[in-house]
């Protein structure tokens, strides 16, 4: 290809002429051609084509490079409240087309309440050009072009435009390996079409759209960039919430709506969906909200006018959840021991009062920092729920360890002092100790109120920082109150059973529960590492108690230093934990993902593709994403079906998946060579014939049908 | 177990609930409904309210004057065609600037009145808004944003000047300014055929 610059009349020829003897010496390699605008452009634009010899009958794709200077931004393709998008205007030779401009998910800026959907960073629009058929191999095509952009700053705006004339040859469509790795990055960043349709309802000034998305689907930032204009406010703050497997948009409304909405749903960063959605009409708009629970908002603010009734209501709710958790199997053992102590203390008014206070400072403080440490990693954009410190395996480990040794010491095995919990720190006694009983509360309650108290954290999340903080502290108060309560009310301390014989018997009772907890940390350390990381546990905990046990002995016999024994139990469980696998995620999902799957699969490539079909084998290729319902649903109704998988392992059908969730570019080549746009896509090849496409909508006759 | 599991639901579910409760407002104004009324000081320090104008019809148009999409229509001379014939027809053109201090296109009075004079302006008055209250209440977005108010009060038109979202000043001669179509049409008693428009510009440099 060769380009060539003719910026205006004036030096175009000059220009023109320098260009050409450049290209001459340097040769083809490189297909890129800049504008030469005279002054430094705020967003410096280049073209590039994807192949030097685009082949005729065939699409090329084009690149327009856009860099803006820092502090500089361009627009997207609805550029929101102010601003223009970037227009071409081309002037091409007979047998050359171009398509429609696409846009990667671009970013949004507030600038005195004025919404702005924008790039900051590099980016590049893409654009299709097709070669007729009839125009032979080795013809010069001249193009020009002529771009219009706008370029912003927070302060002031300049239009800038520049018109490029450049020539390219016809040949066999060669891509290099550069220019396709550089052209798979910008691809990856445009929108994918969600392939089901949305839906949207406005009642008075208020929008919902309800967009399908499976419920195991990640969405980070969820924000709806629309493309329609006039029926959502965008500068309006937006709220995502999750439903099942809807995930539903509210914000203000800027008409009654009617028409179709279009827009692009972000799901992270510059990744999205493209989507449609029909107006369900004001009847619909309770059942898109109904059940619908609050997630991240997209700009952080939508409750920043959110006055300070909603905070309280959820203040309150933080509480009661609090208190709720009390008796919770986990958490019960604890608040009980805590109040044996203070039996013991025997009535001492002052002792009782600073063990309540120092209890509840230990929950409250560790409930703040768990609530620190959870908006810190939001921060970072991790995913993560309430019990998110249990998603790393070797937390599970130790605290099944921690709990094997507490449910030993409540049976009786050994005792640890004053205070019977089995914690170095939570055994100091007095005030010291019952704040770290609390922090310890607080801890243990996470594992089983996880479930319970994930929408709660939600609301909590959706909060700013220090509300949200403040959500937190209201769960530890909740959890601390009642020991609080009888710290403080001595009327209800006396309707505490007197210290007696029966505290022994109450407290092996205890131990009870606490093994039902131990036996559940199992299971969640089995999901996490699988069988030999279960093992690893179990073996390690029994270790673990016999060294106890052998504690307990020498305490029975009066040993000096009886404690020896601890040392080794320690190490022994450090050693384990050290051989434990810790890949938490990748492990999960692997050994979930294979016990789930009854039709087996292996990566979806185009050389795996290749070679199962030169072997001869039939190959059945399906292709999915996270995201895509349809593609969930035609799964689990006639893909992974013990039918479907008979049938195929009888006919040694070969099955690829392809992953379409992240955009991988070789999935979207497959596709797009298949003439779809998204997934899914179902293809079937006979041995040794063509491929066949099956319909979007399957069923296991046509499966099994392909094979009978 | 599970009855308390459902109470904790419910109460959970209580507290998202009053979520969905918390509307964004709105400050734009509805066109067909009533224009909100203003006072505002002018480039020669005297205060001029939209009241003061009841029974005429009134242009509103947002100003800055170093956005390139109000050059546009400046350096081409269509703004200044655009007023000089609403003036002809009796119409009231006032010319607000919602620039905050210190940003892009914020003058002093003796500035806007060089301005004036020099591009020669055809509006009845320049308006200053520089705490961005007037901008803010009917929602201008952009310079220029365009408003129609008839004689009765009513805002009869909002949106861009024209149709042809450009900075380009060749594209004036192809576009349907959507003020001169509306304001012959209300000349002649009919009702606006384009009543509102996607406005184009630069945005409105507020103070926040």
């Amino acid at each position: 290809m060769i380009a060539t610059l003719s910026h205006t009349a004036r030096y175009g020829m000059a220009m023109m002429l320098a260009l050409l003897a450049t290209l001459l010496l340097v040769g083809p390699a490189q297909a890129q051609s800049s504008f030469g605008s005279g002054d430094t452009p705020n967003i410096s634009a280049a073209f590039e084509v994807e192949s030097e010899a685009p082949k005729p009958g065939e699409t090329v794709t084009v690149a327009l490079t856009m860099s803006p200077a820092p502090t500089w931004h361009g627009y997207w393709i609805n550029p929101g409240d102010a601003g223009i998008p970037a227009t071409l205007d081309w002037t091409l030779p007979a047998g050359v087309s171009v398509g429609e401009l696409q846009y990667p998910v671009p970013d949004t800026l507030i600038i005195g309440g004025i919404m702005n959907f924008i790039y900051e960073e590099d980016y590049a629009l893409l654009l299709p050009l097709t070669l007729d058929k009839s125009i032979a191999p080795g013809t010069v095509l001249p193009l020009s072009v002529k771009a219009e952009w706008l370029a912003c700053t927070d302060e002031i705006c300049v239009p800038e435009q520049d018109e490029l004339s450049f020539t390219i040859t016809a040949g066999a469509g060669a891509v290099s390996d550069e220019a396709r790795a550089r052209f798979d990055g910008w691809r990856s960043r445009l929108p994918a079409p969600l392939g089901s349709e949305a839906s949207y309802a406005v009642s008075g000034e208020t929008i919902r759209v309800s967009i399908p998305f499976p419920a195991d689907s990640a969405a980070e930032e969820p924000y709806f960039f629309p493309l329609t204009d006039g029926v959502i406010d965008y500068s309006a703050p937006q709220k995502a919430m999750r439903n099942g497997d809807t995930l539903v948009i509210e914000t203000a409304a800027r008409s009654t709506g009617g028409v179709p909405l279009e827009g692009v749903l972000r799901i992270g960063a510059h990744q999205g969906l493209s989507l449609t959605a029909q107006d369900a009409g004001e009847a619909a708009f309770g059942a898109l909200g109904e059940g619908a629970t609050a997630m991240d908002d997209g700009s952080g603010s939508a409750l920043a006018a959110g006055g300070t009734t909603t905070f309280f209501l959820a203040f309150g709710g933080a509480i009661i959840g609090g208190l709720l958790l009390n008796i919770f199997p986990c958490v019960f053992p604890i608040l009980s021991l805590k109040a044996i102590s203070l039996a013991k203390a025997g009535g001492d008014e002052g002792e009782a009062r600073s063990h309540a206070v120092a209890y509840t400072a230990g929950i409250v403080l560790f409930c703040l920092a768990l609530g620190g440490a959870m908006l810190a990693l939001r921060a970072f954009g991790a995913e993560i729920g309430w019990g998110f410190q249990l998603q790393d395996p070797r937390i599970i480990f130790v605290l099944l360890i921690l709990f094997t040794a507490i449910a030993f010491n409540l049976a009786g095995l050994f005792e640890v002092g004053n205070i019977t919990i089995g914690n170095d720190l939570a055994a100091k006694g007095g005030s010291k100790g019952a704040f770290w009983t609390g922090a310890l509360a607080a801890l243990v309650a996470t594992p089983c109120s996880a479930p319970f108290m994930a929408t709660a954290m939600g609301a909590a999340i959706v909060l700013p920082p220090l509300a949200g903080l403040l959500i937190f502290v209201g769960l530890g108060l909740g959890l601390a109150l009642p020991f609080l309560l009888l710290g403080f009310v001595p009327p209800l301390r006396k309707m505490l059973p007197r210290p007696g014989p029966w505290m022994d018997s109450f407290r092996r009772i205890m131990s009870v529960p606490m093994f039902f907890s131990v036996l559940a940390l199992a299971w969640l350390l089995g999901q996490q590492t699988g069988n030999s990381g279960l093992i690893i546990g179990l073996a390690a905990a029994l270790t673990f108690a016999l060294f106890l046990w052998w504690v307990g002995r020498r305490q029975q016999q009066g040993a000096e230093r009886s404690w020896l024994p601890a040392a080794p139990a320690l190490a022994t469980a450090a050693a384990a934990m050290l051989v434990l696998p810790v890949a938490a995620g990748g492990v999960a999902e692997a050994s979930a993902e294979s016990s789930s799957e009854t039709l087996a699969s292996t990566a979806f490539s185009e050389t795996k593709l290749a070679s199962l079909r030169a072997e001869g084998r039939p190959v059945f290729a399906y292709f999915t994403a996270d995201w895509c319902i349809t593609c969930k649903a035609n799964e689990a109704a006639a893909v992974q079906r013990e039918a479907t998988a008979n049938a195929f392992a009888n006919a040694n059908v070969a099955v690829l998946k392809g992953d379409w969730t992240r955009r991988d570019a070789e999935i979207t080549r497959y596709l797009e060579e298949h003439g779809r746009s998204g997934v899914p896509l179902y293809v079937y090849y006979a041995p040794g014939g063509e491929a066949k496409i099956l319909p979007q909508v399957l069923t296991v006759d046509t499966l099994t049908s392909l094979v009978s | 177990m599970l009855k308390q599991t459902l109470i904790a639901t419910a109460i959970v579910g209580a507290t998202l609930g009053s979520y969905a409760l918390i509307a964004p407002s709105q400050a734009a104004v509805q066109t067909g409904a009533e224009a909100r009324g203003f006072m505002l000081t002018n480039a020669d320090g005297e205060r001029v309210s939209l009241r003061d104008y009841r029974g005429k019809t009134v242009v509103l148009e947002w100003h800055n004057p170093g956005c390139p999409f109000v050059q546009k229509h400046y350096n081409s001379g269509n703004m200044q065609k655009t007023q000089a014939a609403a003036k002809a027809d009796g119409v009231v053109w006032l010319t607000i600037n919602s620039g905050a201090a210190g940003k892009q296109g914020d003058l002093t009075a003796a500035e806007a009145k060089a301005m004036i004079a020099d591009q020669d302006f055809n509006a009845s008055h320049y308006l200053f808004d520089r705490d961005g209250r007037v901008g803010k209440a009917y929602g201008a977005k952009t310079t220029p944003h365009m408003y129609i108010i008839d004689s009765s009060g009513k805002l009869v038109y909002q949106g861009g000047i024209d149709d042809k979202p450009t900075a380009n000043q060749a594209d004036i001669a192809g576009a349907r300014n959507h003020v001169t179509e509306a304001l012959k049409e209300i000349k002649a008693g009919k009702a606006v055929s384009v009543a509102s428009s996607r406005p184009y510009g630069c945005s409105v440099k507020y103070a926040s």
